[in-house]
């Protein structure tokens, strides 16, 4: 006598399906825009650093499943800023696309939620000298791989809940495109001449590091107001060239929650 | 009431845990991310002197090869003209200083631009014959010439072409050479007259001199800087030529070249001289082989200097020219009679 047939383990494989695509999926979506500061140094542009103003808008999604420990965090990051010398004679434009995929686990103790987990970072960017000649911009392109931590403290204010969040990434390491110290663009994309230009990094030459803190308060049955700080400070020092974009952000936003639910 | 009390101490007590511990990460964190900064001079005369001397120290790509040329030392000129720089200088007079001290590069490339002036160091023409007269031009061109984008052209009247290429500012496309080619077509030598053209855009160089090419020609070597070093510098790269797959001209040249032919027109000079039907005639070209790039001081004002050196197939530098085939000067006697010295030169030479 055959305990399992085909049809029997056919069965039980679609029945462990169903039950794990049955679970609820809870999603927290929110968009933000926010304005601040920004410093901007690249020596391969110029010796002086520029400081001026920007913007960012950066959309997160955080995915869990139901009675799972783990969580999908995506964020999108998009920036620009205008920044001047100190004389206010010469001007950069800085500029950035920055996608953030990972997962994390997290810990609840009563209020408190704590995640821990890693992201990867794709970058794509430029700083634009308005005024150089054959040096006139620097191409931003990396790949990191970012240990990331987040806590969340949940308490009422008004018979609603309010949301402290932080969230905190270290880029560990990973891949950057640079020119070499004096190489001009036209080496590398008219003539084809490759020198160190994707180059390997380490917190160490590109010490960067990013953090969000934010309030979240329901105002509506339907809108939840978020309002935080984001720091995004990214560094390189490679090819003797050294370089560094701090973005200090007062963000403003509403977070959505829902949830999907499979039909029984 | 013990009990909930007691819940909340735990809570408290289990959060101020999980604080501590995420404080103590963060700590490690901002522990580990270290700066990456620079130092910067203060805009004073002494800032900006020390600051435009260090631009040149580390990213000037000729410090070596004119020590050995003509005795420059970098730290020699720092100690020469330290001492003229004092903090009660204005502007002006700073801006002297500073456009004297950049003079002793003898570079067409090496610039300093503020608001009331421009430094430069233009020696390498100023200091010789022209070589070249707008109002001969005029004769030879006529008033019926024909444009192609950056390019003036017609046929002289003992069927040589005669292309006439001021500034390599100005672009000319595929559609233009073609036409300029074709109107060519029948003509026994082509005159490329690039005389007083200062340079502008490699690619439009590049562009022109692809009809000429008929086959991928090694025509020179480029490096570039890798370190703050005066001689640190990547391998030497090979440079080619390749031939333009449209129409290409397969007859006579001769490129006509003076002192103030610089930058990517003596680049197009070194691209045409690889060439076996070409000749250079005329005066020894100005040079300018190393590829400016940009940065400011301290108090706005913008530097332009050498930083990527080019050269030739023998891998020597063309920073101060290149020799004609033929070294023609324009004669006063020539000039009286409305006749161009090195025109004529080239036609009798194209038509032998």
């Amino acid at each position: 006598m055959k305990i399992f047939s085909h049809h029997n383990i056919i069965l039980c494989c679609l029945l462990a399906f169903s039950t794990a695509t049955a679970a609820q999926t809870d999603i927290t979506n929110s968009w933000q825009i926010g304005a601040g500061s920004t410093r901007v140094l690249d020596t391969y542009l110029s010796q002086e650093k520029f400081s001026g103003s920007g913007l960012t808008i950066l959309n997160s999604s955080e995915r869990q499943r139901d009675n799972r420990k783990w969580t999908m965090l995506t964020e999108h990051e998009l920036n620009i800023a205008t920044v001047g010398d100190r004389t206010d004679k010469r001007e950069e434009m800085e500029g950035s696309y920055t996608l953030f995929i990972g997962a994390l686990r997290q810990w609840r103790y009563g209020p408190l939620r704590l995640q821990a987990g890693a992201m990867a970072a794709a970058d794509v960017g430029f700083i634009y000298n308005t005024s150089n000649s054959n040096n006139p911009a620097q191409g931003r392109l990396s790949l990191q791989f970012m240990p990331t931590g987040t806590a969340a403290y949940t308490l009422r204010l008004w018979h609603r809940p309010l949301q402290l969040r932080y969230e905190v990434q270290l880029p560990l390491a990973g891949v950057m495109f640079s020119p070499n110290y004096g190489q001009s663009y036209y080496e590398i994309f008219s003539l084809g001449n490759y020198d160190h230009n994707i180059v390997p990094t380490t917190f160490v030459s590109a010490p960067n590091l990013r953090q969000q803190l934010s309030a979240e308060y329901p105002v509506s049955r339907h809108l939840t107001l978020r309002l935080g700080y984001l720091g995004h400070y990214q560094q390189a020092q490679v090819n003797n060239l050294k370089s560094h974009v701090y973005h200090h952000r007062l963000m403003i936003g509403v977070v959505r929650r829902f949830s999907i639910v499979p039909r029984p | 009431m013990k009990r909930d009390l007691h819940i909340l101490c735990c809570s408290v007590t289990t959060v101020t845990s999980a604080v501590r511990w995420l404080c103590c990460i963060v700590a490690a964190v901002f522990f580990l991310v270290s700066c990456v900064d620079e130092d910067e001079f203060p805009n004073t005369p002494q800032g900006n002197f020390e600051a435009l001397w260090k631009i040149i120290d580390e990213h000037y790509c000729f410090l070596d090869y004119k020590k050995h040329e003509y005795g420059l030392d970098w730290q020699d000129i720092y100690d020469k003209y330290k001492v003229r720089v004092n903090g009660n200088m204005d502007n002006r007079q700073l801006f002297e200083v500073l456009a004297n001290m950049l003079s002793e590069l003898r570079d067409g490339h090496v610039n300093m631009n503020a608001a009331h002036d421009y430094a430069r160091n233009w020696s390498w023409y100023e200091d010789y014959p022209a070589n070249f007269s707008d109002s001969l031009q005029r004769i030879y061109l006529g008033r019926d010439y024909k444009i192609a984008g950056g390019i003036d052209y017609r046929v002289l009247d003992d069927n040589i072409g005669y292309l006439r290429y001021e500034s390599f500012q100005q672009g000319a496309g595929d559609g233009n050479l073609n036409e300029v080619l074709n109107e060519f077509i029948t003509c026994n030598g082509l005159i490329i007259d690039i005389r007083s053209n200062g340079g502008g855009n490699l690619t439009n160089a590049e562009q022109l001199a692809s009809r000429f090419a008929q086959e991928k020609t090694l025509v020179g070597y480029i490096q570039h800087k890798t370190g703050k070093g005066h001689s640190d510098f990547s391998s030497m790269e090979p440079r080619y030529l390749e031939p333009s797959n449209q129409l290409r001209w397969h007859k006579p040249v001769c490129v006509l070249t003076n002192r103030h032919v610089y930058s990517a027109a003596n680049e197009f000079t070194l691209y045409m001289r690889a060439l076996p039907n070409v000749k250079l005639v005329g005066d020894h070209t100005g040079g300018g082989s190393g590829m400016p790039f940009s940065s400011s001081l301290p108090n706005g004002w913008s530097i332009r200097f050498s930083a990527v050196p080019m050269y030739d197939t023998q891998r020597q530098p063309t920073e101060f020219g290149i020799e004609p085939d033929y070294r023609v000067d324009l004669t006063d006697e020539d000039f009286r009679r409305g006749k161009d010295t090195i025109i004529e030169f080239a036609r009798q030479l194209l038509t032998k």
